[in-house]
């Protein structure tokens, strides 16, 4: 076996080295590589190598007279391999690609070499030419070895599927129907709204999320290339890019917000008692604190493609064939463990997001003007009632004289420090929505009950972007008291009874009247420690991505150590996921507001309906590549496969017997060369990746002279 | 350290992944912070492509240290880390049959804007050949 193995090596590299000429083209990149490298003497070094036909240079290789020196020595045949030694390949390897294909040659006869960000900048004087000299010579190397790639292409449903009726959702399925591409919109809850449903005015603008929600989902409700599927959850998964199935399964129905996993036993209560009244909802009611009724009584049963339904299990289901998939899951609220800030052990002390479902509840029943209340995430399960009265806020019918507001509640956790849940996970990230919650719910209450004193104890204010440093000041201007703490300090939470003095702020008789002190070391006073008498703490809970499991498991999606979603590069491929055909849009990715998550859902939109646009997908064709003659079949590259289905052993005939051997299904590689470590006979390679192109590099990594070696 | 120094100094192979490391090591060049010119980095979609042997011919070739360096667990292949973690120790199994320092040898994670800890990886790697010198005596034995 070993000689067939040396065989075809020793085939290969004559065919390599008698046919391919390789073209370098080395840039000065006016002068931040020439200022370190001595590229007329790199220039005559690698003119030299056999495998080199040419070398030329150029002040800017990436300008239109560079790309020129290009497409004239492959339009005259002078080389058939491309090397362009330059900036990283980040910046121009598509230029490149570019001018090859212009010049009529498969663009995947190229390699670059990285002589800037890796050479000149970082190394000096002779040192920096040494150095661009191996890289080129690698990169040519390499290059001798390349063949030219097909891109692969599918041909693809003009159809999209949204999983997820949040802002971000709803956004992405309306720019994509836009586009002309029919869309099924798949949401769990009956509602349409996600997070932004228990929203009133929007910060910083002061919109109203009533009317946002109302008038986006409208839109997508009224839309006739979307279909909602809603009550429903993704049951099934496969296929690739431009083909997906996916089936779908009607869930119980719940409201949105008891669909969230982390819901208290008496939230249920209340969200069951709710469900009953969904009956007297007809779709497009807005409905406050669950969003717009989606569900009508043609669901399920008078859909154009209805042919694929069918019933299970007392519950309804549907096959959808789709062209790309866009996930926003969104977020939930971080639900403090028990006695975290006496959470739930204090009756005094709740969540923002309860405070705030508190207020407009007695908004919705009448007590209080549309101005009391204010901007929030959802989820709370506090059935207090809260009332206007001419100086102090009210709640429960208490008068609240005083609150505190703690901040970084569920957010910025450290080890050793924070109690991690149950799955030993701490939130070490920033939720970045919560400082600008927290300010604007306070300034809302200072500004309509000025009698009511409020505490604010932040590790950091963030209250970043646009329009949003305004209402920190305006917290300032309000009179909202600030106190900094550090994250192994946190303030502590105290029933009054158990108090020490209230000095600093009141008179011992005063604390003695307030059911809570909250005492903290404050970092402003150099750590002067305060207690602050309240009769209510608010606690500013950050976000936790939505549990998906169920879909990271089916559709294998990366998932970062925070538990969000993983895009594949942040900047050079924004919200898109290895597998092909599948986008993030919004917070299931990472803590974002309702503009940020509109803004990603806007960009998975565009790039989905850029590759359904021609009815067929192209993919790089840098996947698995089987070498029958070395195959044994023996199926190991199948076991390490990370893609179902990519790989899989089948028979076929040679010399009239069955055999069997390793297939690969292009369009369901991810090409991550899983399988390339584990062949014993070196019959599996990545396509433009080869590990006889790495080997070939590192020999001339190790070459002391690389022309005395090679000759 | 004298360029007659460097061109004897120990060769460094740096497998980094196209999505972390890679552009982790462009961000290190645009910052224009200086590290030591005997480090070679191969762009790779994902470094669990390479077979132990891989390995074991890099440092029978004359490498004195590898470092791969991965997305760690923001791995964009789901279970590619897990794959790489495992034949990593497989290599280093190879490695120590051979009589080689494992240490010559090292699993990292880089992000793209890791320029302090990509500084810090090369700088420990070439403290350690320096003291230990290239495989070269080693050769015979892998």
């Amino acid at each position: 076996m070993k000689d067939k193995k040396e065989d075809q090596k020793h085939k290969e590299n004559q065919e390599y080295r008698e046919d391919k000429k390789v073209g370098v083209y080395i840039c000065y990149c006016g002068g931040n590589i020439s200022d370190h490298v001595d590229v007329e003497r790199v220039r005559e070094y690698v003119e030299n190598l056999p495998e080199v036909a040419v070398a030329r240079t150029n002040m800017f290789m990436c300008s239109d007279p560079g790309q020129q020196l290009i497409m004239d020595d492959l339009k005259n045949g002078t080389v058939e391999r491309v090397v362009v030694a330059s900036c990283a390949p980040s910046l121009h390897e598509t230029t490149f690609r570019s001018a090859i294909s212009r010049a009529g040659i498969n663009p995947y006869i190229y390699e670059h070499a990285n002589i800037r960000e890796q050479v000149s900048w970082v190394h000096h004087g002779d040192q920096a030419t040494e150095k661009a000299i191996k890289l080129i010579s690698m990169a040519s190397a390499k290059a001798e070895q390349l063949s030219p790639l097909e891109p692969i292409r599918v041909n693809a449903k003009k159809h999209a599927t949204v999983i997820g009726g949040g802002v971000a959702g709803l956004r992405a399925a309306k720019d994509m129907a836009d586009c002309g591409i029919e869309v099924a919109l798949i949401e769990k809850s009956q509602f349409l709204g996600g997070n932004l449903a228990p929203l009133d005015k929007i910060a910083p603008t002061g919109e109203s999320a009533k009317e946002l929600l109302s008038t986006l989902a409208l839109q997508v409700l009224c839309h006739p290339s979307i279909t909602i599927y809603a009550g429903s959850v993704v049951d099934s998964f496969e296929g690739y890019v431009g083909n997906f199935t996916l089936g779908v399964k009607q869930v119980e129905p719940l409201p949105s917000k008891a669909a969230d996993s982390d819901i208290t036993a008496e939230a249920d209560i209340s969200d069951i008692q709710k469900t009953n009244e969904t009956d007297k909802y007809k779709k497009g009611d807005y409905i406050p604190f669950s969003g717009v009724f989606a569900v009508d009584d043609a669901d399920f049963s008078n859909r154009s493609d209805s042919q694929n339904l069918s019933v299970s299990s007392n519950w309804k289901s549907h096959v959808i064939e789709t062209g790309v998939i866009v996930i926003a899951t969104g977020f939930k609220s971080y639900t403090p463990n028990i006695g975290e800030y006496g959470y739930k052990k204090i009756k005094e002390v709740i969540t923002l997001p309860e405070l705030i479902k508190s207020m407009a509840d007695s908004l919705n029943s009448g007590r209080l003007s549309s101005q009391d209340s204010f901007t929030m995430q959802k989820g709370s399960a506090c059935s207090g009632k809260v009332r206007g009265l001419e100086k102090f806020l009210e709640i429960d019918g208490r008068k609240i004289r005083s609150m505190a507001m703690i901040h970084c509640v569920g957010s910025r956790q450290t080890p050793g420090i924070h109690q991690e849940n149950d799955s030993g996970q701490l939130n070490e990230y920033c939720s970045r929505t919560c400082c600008t919650a927290t300010l604007n719910a306070a300034n809302i209450i200072r500004e309509r009950y000025p009698s009511t004193r409020i505490y604010d104890f932040f590790r950091d204010i963030r209250t970043y972007g646009r329009g949003q440093e305004e209402i920190y000041e305006k917290a300032s201007h309000n009179q909202v008291i600030f106190f900094r703490f550090e994250a192994d300090e946190p303030p502590e939470i105290i029933e009054s009874r158990e108090s020490q003095s209230g000095k600093n702020f009141e008179s011992n008789s005063q604390l003695n009247n307030f059911p809570i002190c909250v005492k903290a070391k404050d970092v402003l006073t150099f750590g002067e420690e305060i207690e602050a008498p309240v009769d209510l703490v608010v606690l500013a809970t950050g976000i936790e991505p939505n549990d998906v499991s169920d879909l990271v498991q089916k559709m294998k999606l990366p998932v970062g150590a925070d538990r969000f979603l993983l895009e594949v590069h942040p900047k050079l491929r924004p919200v898109e996921l290895p597998v092909s055909g599948i986008f993030l849009a919004g917070t299931c990715q990472a803590p974002m507001d309702i503009g940020e998550s509109c803004n990603a859902a806007g960009a998975a939109a565009v790039k989905a309906a850029a590759m359904l646009a021609k009815g067929y997908v192209e993919l790089d064709p840098f996947v698995a590549q089987i070498n029958l003659e070395l195959c044994n079949g023996c199926g190991a590259c199948v076991e390490s496969c990370l893609s179902d289905g990519a790989l899989r052993i089948v028979d076929i005939k040679a010399d009239g017997e069955l055999i069997k051997r390793a297939e690969v299904t292009p369009p369901l590689c991810l090409g991550c060369g899983a399988c390339v470590g584990v062949c014993s006979e070196n019959a599996i390679d990545i396509a433009g990746w080869t590990l006889r192109q790495y080997e070939a590099m590192v020999d001339r990594i190790v070459a002391e002279n690389i022309l005395a070696v090679i000759n | 350290m004298d360029k007659t120094a460097m061109l004897h100094r120990g060769k460094i192979l740096i497998l980094a992944t196209e999505t972390c490391a890679y552009p982790g090591a462009d961000s290190v060049g645009q910052s224009h912070s200086s590290y030591p010119s005997n480090t070679f980095i191969l762009r790779v979609r994902a470094p669990v492509l390479f077979p132990e042997q891989f390995y074991m011919d890099c440092f029978r070739k004359g490498i004195s240290g590898i470092i791969i360096m991965s997305c760690g667990e923001e791995c964009p292949y789901e279970g590619a880390y897990k794959a790489l973690a495992k034949r990593i120790d497989r290599v280093y199994q190879l490695m120590k049959a051979a009589a080689l320092d494992i240490r010559r040898l090292r699993l990292t994670a880089i992000c793209t804007v890791c320029n302090r800890a990509f500084l810090k990886e090369i700088n420990q790697m070439n403290e350690l050949i320096d003291e230990i010198g290239v495989p070269i005596n080693e050769e015979a034995e892998l």
